[in-house]
């Protein structure tokens, strides 16, 4: 008879200092199977939307992310406006662009540092989120706040883009651009980054595809797909850039990728700094949408946002459906942990860059004996880098 | 050159034709962009397996929705920039509808999120178990259905504990 032993060591997550649960099955230092639970976040936000004026869920939706708070309200205002059939000033459209891509700068940087931490290089940890004070620092000139920026409003921006902030921030993007430039060198060359990044977490780009995979995840899997391009919003119309891809497929890869978005991104801002037109920043509207639907998308900094408005011409939305790139991302990281280390999850988990909410737990199960332990986030890092020291 | 317009109803005339003009109910395209279509619910995997062979191969969303025809269940198909939602309605009687999880294994994380919000059924879904509500949720409260307002889940809950 198989003894099965539980020991529960605390909710708490592998990767993140967030809430989601992974059921591995493993055999011996191998995965053999991932079943993912999430929802330990869910706080039934679409639910409440319907019971809020347009204008309440403005506020909502500033909150579904501590990161990517402005590329939500953008998708949500532009449904809402695009249901209202207004068109928003270019100014605003400018300065929309400008926020989304200090919020994608500042979201890689906290990545990479998030990476290099799980995977013990905790000097580049530092680096990495020394650097990003620059980008809070700008986003707090420009909106007041170093996170949930509230530059959004229905029909344009809350905030214009003063010449002394202009110049502020084409300051900072340039130390910016070289410290990233510099760091992707490092984790080019530096040999323990590359051992392990290197073919790890693999994802070929037939799997992301059918497996729903967006953003940065998809790109490092070669397939180039970004809303930017492919169904621009803002002012991405107008503004030249290149959608980074990779061709490697594994973590290695999902590093390059971002960290060549953050020296484009660079590009980005410093030509809407450059050509950002004259006028108002904002339209007044109705508060009453008209019977609708709107399908949004927005290339937020973990890949595509959708979110769905139906509107039936009340000052509340019918129903409103958000799709966040991490759901998307889930089944994929799977694919990408099963026959891989038990080792390597924290990083390949952190690969994705996931978005969940709080703690976790993470259970084994060793197919031969069915035994059954949990660990702790601390506990599989250290388990992590202590095996690979080994190696 | 075709307008982007024109492609795009080009692509619907097609469909029309494989699935039949009877079960194309209803279409439109507000902006280059989008399509919105609403099709029997019969022909939901034959549309489906037409749309991915057209191109349409980034399955973005399933939004799942209560209006006063039923359930509505949507479709978020990308290709490129072109985004298709391809509608289905099912009655609140019987919420049911194949699964698409054959043609996109990834679908099987949205089709588990719409089950467990709205109590659809897709019939041959891999392992419909909850997936964003708790493990001690009460069977039987669809929390995005209209009958269920915040007050009466509030009730509903402080009764069960």
């Amino acid at each position: 008879m198989p003894s099965t032993i539980k020991i529960p060591f605390g909710p708490q997550h592998p990767a993140l200092k967030e809430p989601e649960s992974f059921l591995f099955e493993v055999d011996g230092e191998y995965v053999v199977d991932v079943v993912p639970r999430i929802g330990y976040a869910h706080r039934g936000i679409e639910k409440a939307l319907e019971s809020r004026t347009y204008i309440q869920n403005l506020y909502l939706i500033e909150r579904i992310c501590g990161i990517c708070s402005h590329a939500h309200t953008t998708c949500y205002t532009q449904a809402v406006e695009e249901a209202l059939k207004v068109d928003v000033p270019s100014r605003a459209r400018y300065i929309r662009t400008i926020v989304a891509e200090l919020e994608r700068i500042h979201n890689h940087y906290l990545w990479l540092g998030l990476l290099a931490h799980e995977i013990g290089f905790d000097t580049l940890f530092m680096y990495t989120w020394r650097d990003r004070e620059i980008v809070m620092d700008l986003l707090e000139r420009i909106s007041g706040n170093r996170v949930q920026y509230a530059m959004n409003i229905i029909g344009g921006v809350r905030r214009d883009i003063t010449p002394e902030v202009s110049s502020e921030i084409t300051k900072g993007i340039e130390v910016l651009s070289e410290r990233m430039k510099y760091y992707k060198k490092v984790c080019s060359d530096e040999k323990t980054m590359l051992a392990r990044t290197t073919n790890v977490g693999v994802l070929k780009a037939k799997d992301a595809v059918s497996l729903c995979a967006v953003g940065p995840t998809l790109r490092a899997s070669s397939v180039k797909r970004d809303v930017r391009a492919d169904d621009p919003y803002a002012a991405y119309d107008e503004i030249p850039f290149q959608v980074v891809t990779n061709d490697g497929c594994d973590l290695a890869s999902r590093v390059a990728t971002r960290c060549d978005e953050v020296v484009e991104s660079v590009g980005i801002i410093q030509y809407a700094l450059d050509h950002m037109p004259k006028g108002s920043i904002e339209v007044i509207v109705s508060r009453v949408i008209p019977s609708d639907e709107v399908v949004s998308r927005v290339e937020a900094p973990r890949g595509e946002n959708l979110h769905y408005l139906r509107s039936n011409e009340t000052d509340k939305p019918a129903r409103y459906k958000i799709r966040a790139p991490t759901l998307a991302n889930l089944s994929a990281l799977c694919k990408m942990l099963i026959g891989g280390y038990i080792a390597d999850i924290p990083a390949v988990i952190a690969g994705i860059d996931p978005c969940f909410c709080c703690m976790d737990r993470l259970t084994f199960i060793d197919v031969n004996s069915d035994k059954t332990w949990n660990w702790k986030c601390d506990e599989l890092r250290r388990h992590a880098i202590k095996w690979h020291k080994e190696q | 050159m075709t307008s982007q317009v024109e492609t795009n109803s080009n692509i619907v005339k097609r469909l029309g034709q494989k699935i039949g003009p009877e079960n194309l109910l209803s279409w439109a395209t507000p902006r280059p962009k989008r399509i919105f279509l609403s099709v029997h619910k019969g022909k939901l995997i034959e549309a489906v397996t037409f749309l991915t062979e057209e191109g349409f191969v980034h399955l973005s969303a399933i939004t799942g929705l209560e209006s006063e025809d039923g359930l509505e269940v949507i479709y978020h198909l990308g290709k490129g920039g072109l985004l298709v939602s391809l509608k289905v309605v099912v009655s609140i009687g019987h919420p049911s509808l194949p699964t698409i999880t054959s043609i996109f294994p990834g679908a099987a994380l949205y089709e588990r999120e719409a089950h467990e919000l709205l109590g659809l059924v897709f019939s041959g879904h891999p392992g419909l178990i909850p997936l964003v509500l708790p493990d001690e949720w009460p069977e039987g409260i669809y929390p995005l259905r209209k009958k269920w307002t915040q007050e009466e889940i509030r009730k509903k809950l402080l009764r069960e504990t």
